[in-house]
């Protein structure tokens, strides 16, 4: 079977397109891993204030992190966990 | 004349494609290219133990060791050796001797290069020089067989190599990433059991606690029931020995137990999602035997229904700071504990809660 130059190029083309979109959806295959920050979640055990902050180093669940600013009772962290930096953004 | 030059460069490919498949060139060829692949993903595990290794030897000189270099050498090459398994007796005892063993060896070796830290840096110090140990374990072995399947010119050996990369990457990089919880100190997903213990104590009545071999145990009283709640003792990186502890305790009430519950994370198959929580039988404990057997052992030998709850998470998850999902998901465990705590007994009755996993970042 011989081919003239024509179809040889476009056979070629077509090769190429093909590898490209291969690459294309292996490139978007691939999931973007999303970012994590950790945060600690305080709560006044008095009142039942709740507020989160950004984790400090050295940090645990029970340790008291001062005072309520509602009813200056101690303020306690509940949990630590990590959430999506996009999620914060939205 | 240009059709001639087409089907001339037509049929040349067609004879180098027949040399290269006749005389298993293009085996060589593709060997090549999986060697080359290889070597670029075993270049960037290299750069992420070095980085872990720097990171663990900047902790140690902020902790005062002037030169972790000998520390973080001896624990990187740090092994237990399997025990005989083709002599089954006994062989339960002989690995809980050599995992117990390990673990104080290791312990000393790190107390005695920073006697002056709490045992709470001591436990983080212990988990990384732990992590920086796998990743060098395992950057040497893919090194091993990427070295012999060159040598050997082995090109089934290098493609089970290549086919198995991704999934020692992702290994890989769960256990780099890992490493900022084990150095800041943050609960990691395995916590997860011991956080819902925890919750439990914090809801009940505290009659007593007292801790052994690492593993704490608070008599509480909760729903009109007593309660015993067996953890890892935190808040520091630390399993404890949960299995050896609860076997001694059902010993101590003479068998006088009417539930135990055990609460794990567990690894989730893909498509599952996170924070699935599933009730089943069993001990939900995933160590190499010896913890395990000794829960069921207590259980079976006075006939204690043993109830297990896990909550489902990925590698990563287990091991990297906990996500909220997860802690959601610990939160409803906890009143699912509760419920089949009423359901399952009668007012007055003794129960054991375990909480099995890491308990990093949570105290009691």
């Amino acid at each position: 079977m011989i081919f003239d130059q024509n179809t040889m190029l476009i056979l070629t083309l077509i090769a190429l397109a093909i590898l490209v979109i291969q690459l294309y959806m292996e490139y978007r295959r691939k999931p973007k891993q999303a970012k994590y920050i950790s945060k600690e979640l305080i709560i006044c055990k008095k009142c039942g204030y709740e507020a989160e902050r950004d984790y400090e180093p050295g940090d645990f669940i029970s340790l008291v992190k001062g005072k309520c600013p509602k009813c200056g009772g101690e303020l306690v962290i509940k949990a630590i966990y990590s959430v999506k930096l996009e999620e914060r953004k939205t | 004349m240009a059709t001639d030059w087409v089907s001339l460069a037509t049929q040349l490919i067609w004879i180098i494609l027949f040399i290269l498949i006749f005389t298993g060139a293009n085996q060589k060829i593709q060997m090549r290219l999986w060697s080359y692949d290889i070597r670029n993903k075993l270049s960037v595990i290299k750069s992420y133990l070095e980085q872990d290794r720097a990171r663990v030897e900047r902790q140690l000189k902020n902790l005062g060791v002037k030169s972790p270099d000998l520390l973080i050498k001896r624990a990187m090459d740090f092994f237990i050796i399997q025990p005989v398994d083709i002599e089954p007796t006994d062989i339960i005892k002989r690995l809980e001797h050599l995992i117990i063993t390990g673990d104080k060896s290791f312990r000393k070796m790190v107390e005695q290069a920073i006697p002056t830290s709490t045992k709470y840096e001591r436990s983080l110090v212990e988990t990384g020089l732990s992590i920086v140990g796998v990743m060098n374990q395992i950057y040497k072995i893919v090194r091993h067989y990427l070295l012999s399947g060159e040598k050997e010119n082995n090109w089934i050996l290098l493609m089970q190599l290549e086919m198995s990369m991704p999934q020692i990457m992702r290994i890989v990089e769960t256990y780099h990433k890992s490493l900022d919880a084990f150095l800041t100190g943050t609960p990691i997903g395995d916590s997860v059991g011991p956080l819902v213990t925890y919750r439990l104590i914090e809801l009940g009545k505290v009659i007593s606690k007292k801790v052994v071999e690492d593993t704490s145990i608070t008599e509480l009283w909760l729903d009109d029931r007593r309660i015993y709640v067996v953890k890892a003792e935190g808040p520091g990186s630390n399993v404890g020995r949960p299995g050896h502890v609860l076997y001694d305790l059902v010993e101590e009430l003479k068998g006088g137990v009417d539930l135990v519950i055990t609460i794990d994370a567990a690894l989730k198959l893909e498509g599952e999602e996170t924070g699935e929580i599933a009730e089943g039988i069993g001990a939900a404990i995933g160590d190499p035997g010896p913890e395990k057997i000794a829960i069921e052992r207590a259980t079976t030998k006075y006939g204690i229904p043993l109830k297990a709850l896990v909550i489902k998470m990925d590698l990563g998850e287990a091991i990297h700071t906990m996500k909220k999902e997860i802690y959601e998901a610990g939160e409803k465990a906890l009143e699912y504990v509760r419920r089949i705590i009423i359901e399952s007994t009668k007012p007055k009755s003794t129960i054991i809660v375990a909480g099995i996993g890491n308990t990093l970042g949570v105290p009691g």
